[in-house]
């Protein structure tokens, strides 16, 4: 399953969900500073399972760490894996494949997440089944959905082979090993993971609107089109926010579809950021270069996130 | 709304049909497939189906990893939800700085790239001998879906009446009480699509296995799956039917629970 893993569920957050001041709030005043205490495992296994190793990461990525040194001392280096990334190349040709990669995905992923969406709002055989499909094709592994697309996009592939009879293409298309089809190859599979999702939370917007107001539109004769642009596109925009950012963030920290489809190549053409942070750790075996690599992209998490939170609190007071 | 299809969104359908219907259409096929009929047009639809992929496949090392699969999978489960589920609860219901500093480490730490803590972790569980461990993976996974777990989890406990809970407590019972036996019911439907995700995820996941164990012997599916797709030379039968084989469990899940993901996860995406 590739989810952008992330919910934009709220329900509960009504205001009428909240204990009034006419309850007795002060009993469950008081209580709610006990139910502290259930955040206690969580911030147990996190605080040792992901911010100790976070702090390792910044640790690193500031020292001299190889395969030889990673249970030993470990030099201090300052800033020499951040200046050896970026006087190699290697940082900067990551950043723009990364922005790249991630528009594809992006647009992608949520322009035909929204066609979708409003194709499949109809009732009916066909819609049920294909929603049912989508969801399943997603909730799929990703090494399935990789492999079997590496198969379709090959030289002999199901997509050349196509491509070749019906005269669109004198030669098979090199989809995985030239370096700017392999790019866009990668971020169309990992936009085909993504679409089901967005679909889906797109229909579930889309049915929340009154019918009242379609059947108002239908009396003053509106035509399709301009039920999507006039009812719709409005009616989904706090909707599309969410998703943006976190189909952004999807595209931005995805590796899966690349480790199993290119493997960061040809040559070096699908390295986006978090890849090459895999790549010099656990194939140059540099951990030090390869923390440094990753350091940045927890920055780019870091400005992310604060989009989305500002997207969600957008949302939130918007209605 | 205009309920009935137009040509247009006749067309979307039509094109999302072939999208996702050849990919698993594929997998299939060739998973009955002698190698040497693989590529070729004549042979794309008709051909003398086998079963010699899968009787390659399946062997003792099948059956480890598909073992291996189901404790990862399932213990990541266990674990996470006995972690997130009353994250998620104590995020519902308590207000200040904390929960909602909490609350911002999650967002953050759940957008993480897996890719940045497979570097540190593998240093640390080379130093705590939990590398080529299966218990290894487990928490690291666990770790990797917690904040997407209690975060997922947390409005369905917000949609929870508080009266229900103030009744409980005006009967004399504790907040454990109130919570284990009044509030879990009434949020399960959350608690197990939450769980099901989780399942589903770590099902999937194959970052942390590749690189945590040592020996291809100790791989769960998902791991094999990817070593052998990266390599050269690629037995395409043997490849998708081992696609096929790691996409039945999934398969069977997605079919006991499908209304609960299709509408748990957007239960209020739009309220």
């Amino acid at each position: 399953m590739s989810a952008p893993a992330a919910p934009v569920t709220r329900p509960g957050d009504r205001p009428a969900a909240r204990p009034t001041a006419s309850r007795p709030a002060y009993r469950v005043g008081r209580r709610s500073q006990v139910r502290l205490l259930f955040l206690a495992p969580a911030a147990v296994l996190l605080g040792v399972l992901s911010i100790y190793p976070l702090a390792q990461l910044v640790r690193m990525a500031f020292s001299a760490v190889t395969v030889a040194t990673l249970n030993a001392h470990w030099d201090w280096v300052g800033l020499a894996n951040v200046r050896a990334g970026w006087v190699s190349g290697d940082t900067p040709h990551a950043l723009v494949r990364t922005v790249v990669f991630v528009a594809v995905v992006t647009a992608l992923g949520t322009g035909l997440g929204l066609a979708g969406a409003i194709a499949l709002r109809t009732r009916g055989r066909w819609s049920g089944v294909l929603l049912a499909l989508m969801v399943f094709v997603w909730a799929l592994p990703p090494v399935v959905n990789g492999s079997v697309w590496k198969f379709l996009l090959g030289d002999t592939g199901l997509v050349n082979t196509v491509l070749v009879h019906t005269g669109l293409r004198a030669l098979p298309a090199p989809f995985l090993y030239d370096q700017y089809w392999a790019l866009g190859a990668v971020a169309f599979v990992n936009s085909f993971a993504v679409i089901p999702f967005n679909a889906l939370v797109y229909r579930a917007a889309l049915l929340n609107i009154e019918p009242e107001i379609f059947e108002a539109a239908a009396i003053d004769g509106a035509s399709r089109w301009q039920e999507i642009r006039h009812i719709m596109m409005p009616a989904v925009r706090p909707t599309s926010l969410v998703l943006l950012v976190l189909t952004i963030v999807y595209g931005f920290r995805s590796f899966d579809f690349i480790y199993v489809m290119t493997y960061g190549g040809p040559g070096t053409a699908t390295n986006t950021l978090p890849f090459l942070g895999y790549l010099q750790a656990f194939v140059r075996y540099d951990f030090g270069l390869g923390s440094s690599t990753s350091v940045v992209t927890v920055l780019g998490v870091l400005v992310l996130a604060a989009v989305y939170a500002r997207s969600i609190r957008r949302e939130e007071s918007g209605r | 709304m205009n309920l009935k299809a137009g040509p247009v969104a006749i067309a979307v359908k039509a094109l999302f049909t072939a999208m996702y219907g050849v990919p698993i259409l594929w997998i299939v096929l060739t998973s009955f497939k002698r190698s040497q009929d693989v590529f070729g047009t004549q042979s794309s639809l008709l051909f003398h189906p086998t079963l010699q992929a899968y009787q390659d496949a399946i062997d003792g090392a099948l059956f480890t990893a598909m073992g291996q699969s189901a404790t990862i999978a399932l213990g990541t489960t266990v674990l996470v939800l006995l972690v997130a589920i009353p994250a998620g609860y104590g995020l519902a219901r308590t207000t200040g700085w904390l929960p909602s500093f909490g609350l911002g480490l999650l967002i953050v730490l759940q957008m993480m790239p897996q890719t940045a803590n497979v570097i540190p972790l593998f240093q640390i569980f080379g130093r705590w001998h939990l590398l080529d461990e299966t218990f290894g993976v487990v928490l690291a996974d666990a770790a990797l879906l917690v904040p997407f777990a209690t975060l997922l989890l947390r409005p369905f406990f917000r949609a929870v009446p508080p009266q229900m809970e103030e009744a409980g407590a005006i009967d004399g019972a504790g907040v454990f009480r109130t919570f284990w036996s009044l509030v879990l019911p009434v949020a399960r439907n959350g608690v197990f699509t939450v769980g099901t995700l989780v399942f589903l995820l770590a099902w999937g996941e194959f970052l942390y296995a590749v690189n945590f164990f040592l020996a291809p012997a100790h791989y769960p599916l998902s791991a094999l799956l990817a070593s052998q797709v990266s390599a050269f030379g690629i037995n395409w039968p043997g490849l998708m039917a081992l696609a096929v084989l790691t996409s039945i469990p999934i398969l069977v899940v997605f079919t006991a629970t499908y209304r609960l993901l299709r509408d748990g996860l957007t239960v209020g995406a739009v309220k």
